[in-house]
């Protein structure tokens, strides 16, 4: 399926390839083991004869079992000699799919011009994309299901039971979902699939949560799904009784109020979107049953079965709610999704009337894109707020959704992100898009505690300052209060794939708020965590198909290599030798990759790119960096030091490649850089491998005919580092990038000036491996956290306290030491950072001299007031 | 006089030195000709092959793991 081309004529091609093969695996080892689901006349005691036997045995089984089906299709005759081929491929190829041969499903006659497949067993659909209809049916599908995996030619969607709550919630209707399916797939809906869809949507939004007056309420229009729950031991326990009611009815009562009204709603910039709200229509009369107002004991309704009855006429009307404990959200919540009855959380801003509204817009002149637009109609769907999470690529500004939906909320607003960098970038992206005023937004980390003024505003603070549960300063025990203390309208959850659950269930139930929306880049966890944040914030609302927006010129268009460097024989023999932590230093350091970056450096520079090169070993950078003369940034560059370099970068012609460490992977924004070398990465970080691609999906240039960005991985061939780096690709190959193999550089060997080009001087680079201390070959030891920011967002290992140098002793003759030996001090590997202009850079004439005539008029207009005074 | 049948073995450079750290467990080459090849017991070769498949694959990723 997401194969990938191996380079014609590679000397390697007798070696396993690298990608990972799922479909051939099977063809090579299942056959063996479950020969008798294929072939039905197969004795059943197979699975009881000794394995080896089993093989030949099958195998004689499945050649008698052909012989007499080919009997079969002769005998019937009626067959065309086409129909009688074909049917004898298939019984040739069936047994390669085993369990997943579903050529038993019925292919209607138009098949060919319909664009699904659709599996009878796990939801999975399967959409041609080369299909015409294909678009239209894109759309439908990435309404209904969860996309897997969007290649060039065939797209993998997966129908899950949140997919279909959230297409409920934007108003689709069971029936039509079934019907336009159908309509698609070139087989009829399978029974299964036809059963699980009406299952899931039917039991969808009857629960709903809502905050009121600071107090969680499972609220539902049936009271029968209420006591369905409450005799749930979890939800039971979770319950709040509240202090009014009688305490011999109370176990069985609810709380009855009316349904929300809902209205128009216009989100800003964007052209009056238009409402998919469903017509529930809420009359006010009620229609029989006891009154729900009136006296206090009618007001909470006693739900005997026997009354019940009477209920459903008003179930429109009225809802029942019962207060469950703020701390135990989560539990309810997650139970619920277990119970089948997951919790919708939508919040009818425009009715709020508790809390102030919050006087935000954009900016007249910020226009959002398509997509983001369509992102915000699903979390605004029915205009209400519906809690979520909107999946962007980098750079295709997800800053700009959050920012919107809080101008289209106006409540008080809280943005959380990972690092005190991107609280400052957050606050800066409020000011540069919206109305908002200073004294509307405050800022809560380490080192700034504020709050806004009036009665609503926007709060910007890290996940780890509100989830904190040490000890806190004064101040911000104070800043803490504040913030449990109110009702949010909104909060804006940044990076949320990065949080751990743990502290995350410690800011949802810590902070009250109506609506939340989640954004990432990347929905992947390592350790599959993922699900977590289905009940936690709500199901994901959107995500954008990556090849799309990269072939409508939002985002750049990324040519992705791999490049398979050999290792030289005198590495891989250290390598072998080595244990794990010294094996990466010298899979990093091998100079055949050494020459590859220098190759691709020079070649990108030539055609007049913008290089990035990206090290997470720091070791392994500076090396590059001082042999390559380049300039270089990693944790320990001072800040003076980091600024002037990215200056130089940017604006300076002679400066078109620098080496970046960690510190790069997010918070260096470099929209100029057009090409990016790995050479080396954080293992199997699929997240890291899409934040870098990141760096270069915003470039400047991506509007530029033919344009093309490219991302080059660095690999040494043979090494751990094959394993890491496919492992790293396959969430960019699920958004449908494809990554090309090159196996040899042409014109490598020709290249003047090669680094490390004879034996010796590899030996030389060897040994001053070897000598490395272990602890260099720790991957991005130079990146400290600084307070407030969460461990994994800068994916460092090192969050300690910074420790300092310890001193170094050596032992020297005083003459020595002294210079007295005729020994004089050069440095032959310099750094190009230290080469770099010490002062700024000169300024052009015009400006130096209109910054002069200023100073002298300055200068003027003082000393004339100071004659005045006198 | 005593002979030993061997085969020639032409690998690269990479796989050479694997070649060479498994012939420190067990011996089976008989001589190291070159970067690319070797000579080794004949009688070795199927179990070589067979180890050294198992290693390289270690570095394969696959979906099921």
């Amino acid at each position: 399926m997401s194969g990938k081309r191996i380079a014609d004529g590679s000397p390697e091609s007798s070696y396993p390839t690298k990608r990972a093969r799922p479909d051939d695996d099977r063809t090579e080892y299942l056959d063996i083991n479950d020969e008798d689901d294929a072939i039905p006349p197969s004795p059943p005691d197979t699975s009881l004869v000794f394995r080896g036997a089993t093989i030949n045995f099958s195998a004689l089984t499945r050649k008698l079992a052909e012989a007499r089906r080919t009997k079969d299709s002769k005998g019937s005759e009626n067959l065309s000699a086409l129909e009688v081929h074909r049917r004898q491929q298939d019984n040739l190829v069936s047994h390669i799919f085993m369990d997943q041969d579903f050529s038993w499903l019925h292919l209607k006659p138009d098949h060919a011009s319909r664009p699904l497949w659709i599996s009878p067993e796990d939801g999975h659909i399967i959409l041609e994309a080369f299909s015409p209809i294909a678009e239209q049916a894109q759309d439908f599908l990435t309404a209904i299901s969860e996309p897997v995996s969007r290649p060039a030619f065939i797209h993998e969607y997966k129908l899950t039971s949140y997919s279909l709550y959230a297409a409920v919630s934007v108003g689709l209707q069971t029936e039509d979902i079934i019907e336009v399916l159908n309509r698609l797939s070139k087989v009829p809906v399978p029974d299964s699939i036809t059963s699980f869809i009406r299952e899931r949507t039917l039991s969808y939004g009857k629960v709903k949560l809502v905050l009121k007056h600071n107090k969680y309420f499972v609220e539902s229009s049936h009271p029968e799904t209420l006591q369905l729950l409450l005799k749930d031991r979890v939800i039971r326990e979770a319950r709040l009784f509240s202090v009014q009611a009688d305490s011999s009815i109370k176990s069985a009562t609810f709380t009855t109020s009316k349904a929300p009204v809902r209205g128009n709603l216009v989100i800003p910039g964007t052209k009056e979107v238009e409402k998919k709200g469903d017509a529930i229509t809420n009359k006010f009369g009620i229609a029989g049953g006891p009154t729900p107002h009136g006296a206090s004991d009618a007001e909470l309704f006693t739900s005997v079965v026997g009354v019940d009855a009477d209920e459903i006429d008003e179930d429109d009307e009225n809802v029942h709610a019962f207060e469950i404990h703020d701390a135990k959200i989560d539990d309810v919540k997650k139970r619920c999704n277990e119970l089948e009855y997951p919790m919708l959380e939508e919040y009818d801003f425009r009715n709020d009337t508790v809390n102030a509204n919050l006087d935000i817009d954009l900016k007249p002149a910020t226009v959002i894109r398509p997509y983001q637009e369509t992102s915000l109609s699903k979390m605004f769907g029915n205009g209400r707020a519906r809690s979520g999470i909107i999946v962007l690529p980098c750079g295709a500004g997800k800053t700009l959704v959050g920012i919107t939906a809080a101008c289209t909320i106006k409540k008080s607003c809280l943005v959380l992100c990972t690092s005190s960098v991107s609280v400052m970038q957050w606050k800066q992206q409020f000011m540069q898009w919206s109305n908002v005023t200073d004294r509307q937004i405050a800022v809560f980390t380490a080192d700034q505690k504020e709050k806004f003024a009036g009665d609503s505003g926007i709060v910007v603070s890290t996940y780890s300052m509100v989830a904190n549960t040490h000890n806190r300063s004064h101040e911000s025990k104070k800043m803490m209060e504040f913030l449990t203390s109110r009702e949010w309208g909104f909060i804006l959850l940044d990076e949320v794939h990065v949080v751990p659950a743990v502290m995350f269930r410690r800011v949802v139930t810590t902070i009250k708020a109506h609506s939340k929306l989640g954004l990432t880049a990347t929905l992947v966890r390592e350790d599959d965590k993922i699900s977590d944040l289905n009940y936690m914030i709500g199901p994901k609302l959107y995500e954008a198909n990556w090849m799309d927006l990269a072939a409508k010129g939002h985002i750049a268009n990324v040519q992705c290599a791999e490049v398979w460097c050999p290792m030289t024989p005198e590495f891989y023999r250290e390598y072998l030798r080595e244990q794990s932590r010294k094996r990466m230093l010298l899979y990093c350091m091998n100079p055949n990759k050494f020459q590859a970056c220098q190759f691709l450096v020079k070649y990108h520079e030539g055609r007049g790119d913008k290089v990035i090169v990206f090290s997470d070993n720091v070791f392994a950078l500076e090396a590059y960096a001082k042999r390559l003369h380049k300039l270089y940034i990693h944790g320990g560059t001072s800040q003076v030091e980091r600024m002037r370099i990215l200056q130089h970068f940017q604006h300076s012609p002679e400066v078109n490649t620098i080496f970046l460490s960690k510190v790069g992977d997010t918070s260096i924004d470099l929209p100029e850089a057009t090409c990016l070398i790995q050479i080396s990465s954080h293992f199997g970080s699929r997240r890291q491998e899409a934040q870098r691609l990141g760096r270069i999906l915003r470039a400047k240039r991506r509007n530029d005919e033919g344009f093309n960005a490219f991302f080059y991985s660095l690999v040494s061939k043979d090494t751990q580092e094959m394993y890491y780096s496919t492992k790293r690709q396959q969430f960019l190959i699920d958004q449908g990038y494809a990554f090309k193999v090159i196996t040899h550089l042409d014109g490598l060997e020709d290249l003047p000036d090669l680094v490390y080009k004879t034996r010796d001087e590899q030996i030389e680079l060897i040994s001053s491996v070897l000598l490395a201390n272990e602890s260099e070959a720790d991957l991005g030891s130079d990146v400290r956290a600084a307070e407030g920011d969460l461990a994994g967002t800068v994916t460092s290992k090192d969050f300690g306290p910074t420790r300092f140098p310890t001193a170094h002793r050596t032992t020297g003759s005083l003459t020595a030491l002294s210079g007295a030996q005729h020994m004089s001090y050069v440095e032959q590997n310099k750094s190009a950072n230290k080469k770099l202009a010490r002062e700024a850079a000169p300024r052009h004439k015009l400006f130096a001299k209109r910054e002069k005539e200023k100073a002298a008029a300055k200068k003027e207009a003082k000393e004339a007031r100071a004659r005045a005074q006198d | 006089m005593r002979a030993i049948k061997g085969i020639l073995f032409t690998c690269d450079p990479a796989v050479k030195q694997i070649l060479l750290s498994m012939n420190e467990k067990s011996s089976f080459i008989i001589e190291d000709l070159d970067d690319h090849h070797l000579v080794i017991k004949a009688d070795e070769e199927y179990r070589v092959r067979r180890e050294l498949e198992v290693e390289l694959e270690k570095n394969t990723y696959s979906m099921e793991s």
